[in-house]
């Protein structure tokens, strides 16, 4: 009887393991492109200008977006003000296999930075220094999508100012076709949610991504990456 | 300026898709015309020369040259010869009355009513969905976009599509959010023309406040009616301009 027990159990943790080394593995490549990205950005004499801002990322977006069974959608960098001028911000940011080039109308307005200062995936990496996970939401800017969006502030120097931020948006649906597997196998009603329990991915016929859930009564509870939790018996709210 | 609170404004976003289907020069002035009308770029700045452009938007510099050319010609922008020169938006351009009058004139009855089906069908259906997945969070957003009654057409005009964007974002579903940014690409500068009108303004600001108290109260029936109403409103007042424009002057004797 306990061995069924820890069979099931180690099952669940193997799963549990596997989904967090996806979402994990997605923060760290993040965190090194942004100690990358700052390294690259000290060394460029003089004042910064977008075209080799844009010679710096857009290789990295390029190997990103296009890696087989990858989970960006897009990718790229967001100047904060002061890099490039003063009101000034600079999108590199493209997405799709095609490398569409994001707002970039937006890199002509002499005031761009208004246009990102309030959004949340921009706002908390600046003020905070950290990195952060934003959403699920659909997101308008860029892919039209439902994703969640990572983003990791970029310093120049390790006192400095924050100079930017790099990210990636994840579809849900990526997400979802990667994590299902393994959520089957933790439990018929498993769920991933984001911190404040919407729902991402869920084994149980009734939850759908977007949906409030909450743990089930007496379920396991399993932090996975910065801001997710996986619980071995999702309810529909 | 952008009257929304979040910065980033997703009426925006429909200039920024991915140029795919129609005359590439018609869609890179189309961009340009949105940026202009959105506040994106205003009367007066510069804009990038047409290699830059091209770059930007993943055109060839021969399309970005006939799109500047277009714009010329449609007074959206001016060019200046000699050093300092360059092209510049046009000081007090976009949306115009005018313009939107222009529009109005040219539709018929049926497409005017059968637009605001459609629109309402969406709307409907984002409002329904967003009565169940609303969080406090996404309230907080959405009660920031309803404006003062007094402030100007342009202001409400943004901000009634900026609401709207907002009930389909808390839906959290990207196909009834892309359709909304469609349908409002298509209505165009057209609610401009009741945002004018101080007795609409009164009505839509109310209908604004049933369609958050509904979508917070997680009560879908009630947000889908109250979002028909909404768009009703418009609708019922764009025919009914058209109706008093389109009388033929009295013939003289």
């Amino acid at each position: 009887m306990s061995g069924t027990t820890t069979a099931a159990d180690a099952t669940a943790l193997a799963a549990v393991t596997e989904i967090d080394a996806s979402i994990t593995g997605i923060e760290d490549r993040l965190a090194a492109w942004a100690a990358e990205t700052g390294t690259a950005l000290a060394a460029l004499s003089g004042r910064v200008t977008g075209g080799p801002v844009d010679k710096l990322i857009r290789p990295v977006v390029e190997e990103l977006v296009r890696a087989p069974g990858g989970y960006a959608a897009g990718a790229g960098f967001l100047a904060n003000a002061g890099l490039l001028g003063p009101e000034r911000s600079y999108i590199a940011w493209w997405h799709g296999e095609e490398l569409e080039h994001v707002d970039a109308l937006a890199n002509f307005s002499p005031t761009s930075i208004s246009r990102y200062v309030k959004s949340e995936w921009f706002r908390i990496p600046v003020e905070t220094g950290q990195a952060h996970v934003t959403g699920p939401y659909v997101d308008f800017l860029c892919t039209d999508e439902y994703v969640l969006t990572f983003t990791h502030p970029v310093f120049r120097c390790s006192e400095g100012p924050v100079a930017g931020i790099v990210g990636m948006d994840v579809t849900v649906q990526r997400l979802e076709r990667g994590a299902l597997p393994a959520l089957r196998r933790i439990g018929e009603r498993a769920t991933l949610v984001y911190d404040d329990g919407r729902a991402i991915a869920s084994a149980a016929p009734d939850i759908a991504a977007g949906d409030l859930a909450a743990a089930g009564e007496g379920c396991r509870v399993y932090s996975v990456g910065r801001k997710f939790r996986i619980w071995s018996g999702g309810t529909a709210i | 300026m952008l009257p929304t609170p979040q910065g980033a404004s997703r009426s925006l976003a429909a200039v920024f898709t991915p140029i795919k289907s129609r005359g590439l020069v018609d869609e890179v002035c189309g961009r340009i015309e949105q940026a202009v009308e959105t506040g994106l770029l205003t009367g007066g700045q510069r804009l990038p020369n047409e290699t830059e452009l091209a770059a930007a938007l993943g055109v060839s510099a021969v399309t970005a040259r006939e799109a500047l050319s277009q714009l010329r010609t449609s007074g959206i922008i001016r060019t200046v010869r000699g050093r300092s020169g360059g092209s510049f938006i046009a000081d007090d351009v976009f949306p115009s009355p005018e313009r939107a009058l222009e529009q109005l004139r040219e539709l018929t009855r049926l497409q005017i009513s059968d637009l605001g089906l459609h629109y309402q069908a969406i709307a409907a259906a984002c409002a329904g969905v967003a009565a169940r997945r609303s969080d406090a969070a996404d309230m907080a957003t959405l009660r920031s976009l309803i404006p003062p009654e007094e402030a100007n057409p342009l202001h409400w005009r943004l901000a009634l599509s900026e609401f709207l964007l907002e009930v389909a974002a808390i839906a959290r579903s990207a196909r009834l959010a892309r359709e909304l940014i469609r349908l409002q690409t298509e209505l165009g500068a057209l609610t401009l023309l009741p945002c004018a009108d101080s007795g609409y303004r009164a009505g839509a600001a109310g209908l604004l406040a049933e369609v958050a108290g509904a979508v917070e109260s997680h009560q879908p029936a009630a947000a889908e009616a109250s979002v028909k109403a909404l768009i009703a409103a418009t609708t019922d007042w764009l025919l009914n301009e058209q109706s008093t424009r389109s009388i033929p002057p009295v013939p003289s004797s």
